[in-house]
């Protein structure tokens, strides 16, 4: 599945009146299936909110979010649950696996959670184990994985179910930074390898500068960054 | 360490699995399931024994009604029937359909001379009020010292068939043969004792014939005799029959408050445990619902696990339950606990049954997680 992201005028506001913070203002980017792109910021800059709403996590108090040529930014809980299933594969920060199954288990969750077979969903865990060179971990539990092999996992666990999307948060805040670099750079191949679209949130610049473009997010403001 | 996964089951049950790779914490939670089942059905158990204590025999009568003297207010212990009015309601239903029956508590003494009571019902053999003989014989009309026996009777005593047994009742003691044994419980809380209508007579009464009451109620069978009445009698159905016994009503609210409290406590400790499970598992169900699983989805694992911990539970506590009761049964003056099939089936369905009700708290917890929080939380 390959997608296209268009963003525009998109903001988001938390709390109301004075208590009002403004996360996100106005920002509008958009791109094409194959790309990568960071979204850099410090601590509080918006680049977590603009990656939820991106994500279906959030609703925007304004603009759209358009994915396909649909606008998912007034979709209802539910839709947004469904989209975020089809659509949108997650790398979380600390990848969040289930720490009581083992690496083919926290695979084989997705393709629960989405209805595919299981016989087929076996296959392609395996497949997406072995390629990320751990499939001689696919029987361990979460908790006995390397911080490195677990951030592979959720890798694999975000293409499972073949979204268009791949949102990554903070991969490497709990890996050093030599990890950290492995990591990003598979994370950027098998992205760019099945043409998915993938948006990584990240406060190190270095990391960043691994993706095809650098979007840059200051007091909820975006600004495009040159590569240089 | 790698695992066998057997994809199948794997896709399938996410909380079956996490119960298999967090055994000690389920254990302890099965472990108080089980506690908790264990209670409710010895109390369930407890509501049987003593249900059969207070007059199993009463119930096993041939009969579909029994008839009181209209003044007794439905009390066995207070009923008397003159020979007319049993002459009466004999013709009304005629021989083969009613049948006298006496009653009266007495003191015998047992096998170690230790005095204890039995309730001594007076019958004509022949009759429907005729109990059925498991061991020994049928009483004749010429038995007038043999006695029937219930076999509890025999246990408590430590008499047996052929032994001779001394009945006292006020400053009266009469010597009596125990020619068989019965089975059919205990009336008024006591073991069940059966003697011909006539000695019956002449233990209360001192003396047998038409110028004392010729029995304490009456056995009706057939249509319509529950609910009939005449001059001087009134008749009811078995089941008022046995709720007018005194004291019965009162020890059945007992047991059934206790049975209610039993099965609300369980649903709403296993339904805590859960809770809190559930709480400390906000993240992992925060990052379930980011990657597209839906509220049911989460709570379908929940379920089933409240379930399959429930189910164990219970299925330990069933044998626990009845050894228990088998070893009571053992001592001298055994607790009055009963169990049947039945027992079983319907207090396991509703443990269960409450278990999963008590899972509901933690669905509303599971549909109020956002998964926003998955987003920027370190594990």
């Amino acid at each position: 599945m390959t997608v296209t992201l268009e963003v525009s005028g998109l903001s988001k506001t938390y709390g109301s009146g004075e208590q009002a913070v403004q996360a996100v203002r106005d920002a509008s980017f958009s791109t094409q299936p194959g790309a990568f792109v960071a979204v850099v910021g410090p601590s509080g800059s918006g680049k977590t909110t603009l990656l939820a709403m991106v994500g279906g996590l959030l609703t925007p108090t304004a603009g759209t979010i358009v994915v396909n040529g649909r606008d998912i930014a007034g979709l209802s809980r539910s839709q947004q649950a469904a989209y975020r299933r089809e659509s949108v594969g997650y790398v979380f920060q600390a990848n969040n696996l289930l720490p009581f199954l083992t690496a083919r288990e926290n695979l084989l969750v997705m393709a629960q959670i989405s209805g595919t077979a299981r016989k087929a969903a076996r296959a392609r865990a395996d497949r997406l184990l072995a390629e990320l060179g751990i499939e001689g971990r696919a029987g361990a539990l979460a908790t006995e994985l390397s911080g490195g092999e677990r951030q592979r996992v959720a890798i694999a666990r975000a293409l499972m179910n073949d979204p268009g999307l791949v949102l990554v948060d903070e991969p490497t805040a709990s890996l050093d930074s030599a990890r950290g670099r492995q990591v990003v750079e598979s994370l950027i191949r098998e992205v760019k390898q099945r043409g998915k679209l993938g948006l990584m949130v990240t406060h190190d610049m270095d990391m960043a500068k691994l993706a095809d473009r650098i979007l840059a997010m200051h007091d909820g403001l975006m600004t495009e960054v040159e590569k240089s | 360490m790698t695992r066998g996964t057997g994809a199948a089951g794997v896709t399938a049950v996410i909380g079956l699995l996490e119960i298999r790779r967090r055994k000690l914490q389920f254990i302890l939670i099965a472990l108080i399931v089980t506690l908790i089942s264990y209670l409710v059905l010895m109390i369930n158990g407890l509501g049987v024994g003593l249900n059969e204590q207070a007059g199993s025999a009463l119930k096993n009568f041939d009969a579909d009604a029994i008839a009181y003297s209209e003044r007794a207010g439905l009390s066995v212990i207070r009923s008397e029937l003159s020979a007319e009015l049993v002459a009466e309601i004999r013709q009304r239903f005629g021989d083969e359909s009613s049948a006298p029956l006496g009653y009266l508590a007495a003191n015998y003494q047992a096998a170690d001379g230790e005095i204890d009571s039995a309730a001594f019902l007076g019958f004509e053999p022949g009759s429907i009020g005729e109990p059925k003989v498991t061991k020994g014989r049928m009483l004749t009309a010429d038995d007038r010292d043999g006695l029937l026996v219930d076999r509890s009777f025999l246990r408590y005593s430590g008499l047996d068939v052929g032994d001779a047994v001394r009945v006292s009742i006020r400053l009266v003691e009469r010597d009596y043969v125990i020619i068989g044994e019965t089975n059919e419980g205990n009336f008024f809380f006591q073991p069940s004792v059966y003697l011909l209508r006539s000695s019956w007579q002449e233990l209360k009464y001192g003396k047998s014939g038409s110028d004392v009451p010729a029995a304490s109620i009456m056995l009706l069978k057939g249509k319509g005799t529950a609910g009939s009445r005449g001059s001087g009698w009134i008749a009811v159905d078995k089941s008022t029959a046995f709720a007018n016994i005194e004291g019965v009503s009162g020890q059945q609210s007992t047991v059934q408050a206790l049975r209610v409290f039993g099965y609300l406590i369980g649903g709403l400790v296993i339904g805590v445990f859960f809770y809190v499970l559930t709480l400390q598992k906000i993240g992992q169900i925060g990052v379930l619902k980011a990657v597209g699983a839906s509220s049911f989805f989460v709570f379908r694992q929940v379920l089933l696990q409240v379930l399959a911990i429930s189910i164990a539970g219970v299925a330990i506590a069933i044998p626990l339950a009845w050894l228990t009761n088998r070893a009571l049964q053992q001592v001298p003056n055994p607790v009055p606990i009963a169990f049947t099939t039945g027992t079983f089936l319907v207090t396991s369905a509703l443990l269960v049954l409450m278990a999963a009700i008590g899972a509901a708290f933690s669905g509303r917890q599971v549909a109020k997680v956002d998964p926003i929080i998955a987003l920027g939380q370190q594990q």
